[in-house]
């Protein structure tokens, strides 16, 4: 099972160099005609500002874009991580990549689903590397830290009772989308987790809408069969 | 629209609750039968509420590990990496106070150089000259010290030339000689500092006394 989006799709990528495909495709493009989004615009922006060389200004604005997209980046991140300083870094890192590389963007494709590339680019990479290390590393036991997710709760489940619940439950949840085939995952987190349509996913991914359609489906059903309907 | 025994599929029911989740209409004969099928209507309820159950789950998992304040570090650590995009990398000093007289002593100060070579000039010429004074005040001594020593090495009377064989003097002799060359150099040291270790030292003719 591939988690790589890069070798799971067969297309290339490449987080900071992620280039528009062929003008022959429209998936994930906005449609002909249509103004791009507000982040798209603003986007195009701080691409011209750092083409004049002002970057404090560019700076400035980029702030603006990362307040807006940063909740749902880490929501993302965390999901592929499960560690919380990891997704962290790996969405700094990605918005660090977005500005160094923003004379590389296209308005052809809107802003969020450029960005999200990168960013899962860049947890598929972190994911590999763990792989990698945990190879040789003995994981150390459970630390209940403040970061561990299993102890994260809501604020609505304040008896201990709840919290126990929760962090089992989501202790379940979180093997059962592990155990998701990778493009299942992949296209299931950006659709459930970061709150894309199937047609971003498909731009996001280089995959048929269809085929996007298809495995969220097979996921969904997955999903409900591991966890017996309800997660 | 595909039925299988007046039923939805699975895969329509999920094509429609993604079109109501991106905000699209549900498709009119769908919404007619999810309307009129009860048994439809609750699966599509079921497959609702599952998958909105997974999403919120996720939600609150996030949001409670990713608080405003962390969001805000996240941010200025953001705004921290850009800000350092692009500049070369930097030589960071050394903390430590105390390597700084070490670092800048005669390097990089042209005063202390100046002062360092002065010294080093100034002990070369005091050494010079204190050699030069007292070989000129015991010449005598150092001759007769010389003779002293060529007085060991003595050809025997009535040798052929060419057979010269020079004199095994007693090793004895040898190192007394020796002994008396030295103590002679040193009655008068020309070092001051090493007068007091003289004194402490006992002169040959002292031990030949005893």
């Amino acid at each position: 099972m591939s988690n790589d989006l890069r070798t799971a799709f067969g297309v290339a990528l490449e987080g900071s160099h992620a280039e528009p495909e062929p003008a022959s495709s429209s998936r994930g493009r906005r449609p002909v005609g249509a103004p791009p989004s507000k982040d798209t615009q603003l986007a195009i922006a701080i691409r011209q500002l750092v083409d004049r060389g002002d970057m404090e200004q560019a700076r400035d604005l980029f702030s603006g874009l990362v307040e807006a997209h940063q909740r749902r980046a880490s929501r993302i991140a965390y999901q592929y991580l499960r560690d919380a300083s990891e997704a962290d870094e790996a969405v700094q890192d990605a918005f660090v990549k977005v500005f160094a590389h923003i004379s590389s963007y296209r308005e052809a494709w809107p802003f969020e689903v450029w960005f999200t590339r990168i960013l899962i680019n860049g947890c598929l990479d972190r994911r590999k590397a763990r792989a990698r290390r945990d190879r040789w590393v003995v994981p150390a036991g459970d630390t209940g830290g403040p970061d561990d997710p299993r102890m994260a709760a809501g604020p609505s489940e304040a008896s201990p009772e709840a919290r126990v619940l929760a962090r089992e439950r989501r202790a379940r949840l979180a093997a059962a989308i592990d155990r998701l085939d990778g493009r299942q995952r992949t296209v299931f987190m950006l659709c459930h987790y970061g709150d894309h349509t199937p047609r971003e996913v498909s731009a996001m991914t280089g995959l048929n809408e269809s085929t996007v359609r298809v495995h969220l489906f097979r996921a969904a059903r997955k999903l409900r069969g591991l966890l017996g309907g309800t997660p | 629209m595909k039925n299988r025994g007046h039923h939805l599929e699975e895969e329509r029911l999920f094509d429609s609750y993604l079109a109501v989740r991106g905000g699209q209409i549900l498709d009119p004969p769908v919404a007619e039968h999810l309307t009129d099928c009860d048994a439809c209507g609750e699966r599509y309820a079921e497959l609702t509420q599952f998958m909105e159950s997974l999403n919120a789950e996720a939600r609150v998992e996030a949001d409670a590990i990713f608080t405003p304040e962390r969001l805000r570090v996240q941010r200025q650590q953001i705004t921290r990496k850009l800000e350092h995009l692009g500049h070369p990398a930097r030589v960071i000093t050394f903390p430590g106070r105390a390597a700084r007289p070490y670092v800048g002593s005669s390097a990089s100060r042209p005063g202390r150089r100046w002062i360092a070579a002065a010294a080093a000039a100034g002990l070369f010429v005091g050494v010079g000259t204190g050699f030069f004074f007292d070989w000129e005040r015991a010449p005598g001594r150092r001759t007769g010290g010389v003779m002293a020593r060529q007085t060991v090495l003595t050809a025997p009377a009535g040798r052929v030339a060419g057979e010269i064989e020079f004199a095994r003097p007693d090793p004895s002799d040898e190192i007394r000689a020796f002994l008396t060359e030295l103590e002679l150099a040193g009655e008068k040291p020309r070092i001051q500092v090493l007068s007091a270790v003289d004194a402490l030292t006992p002169h040959v003719r002292e031990i030949n006394l005893r």
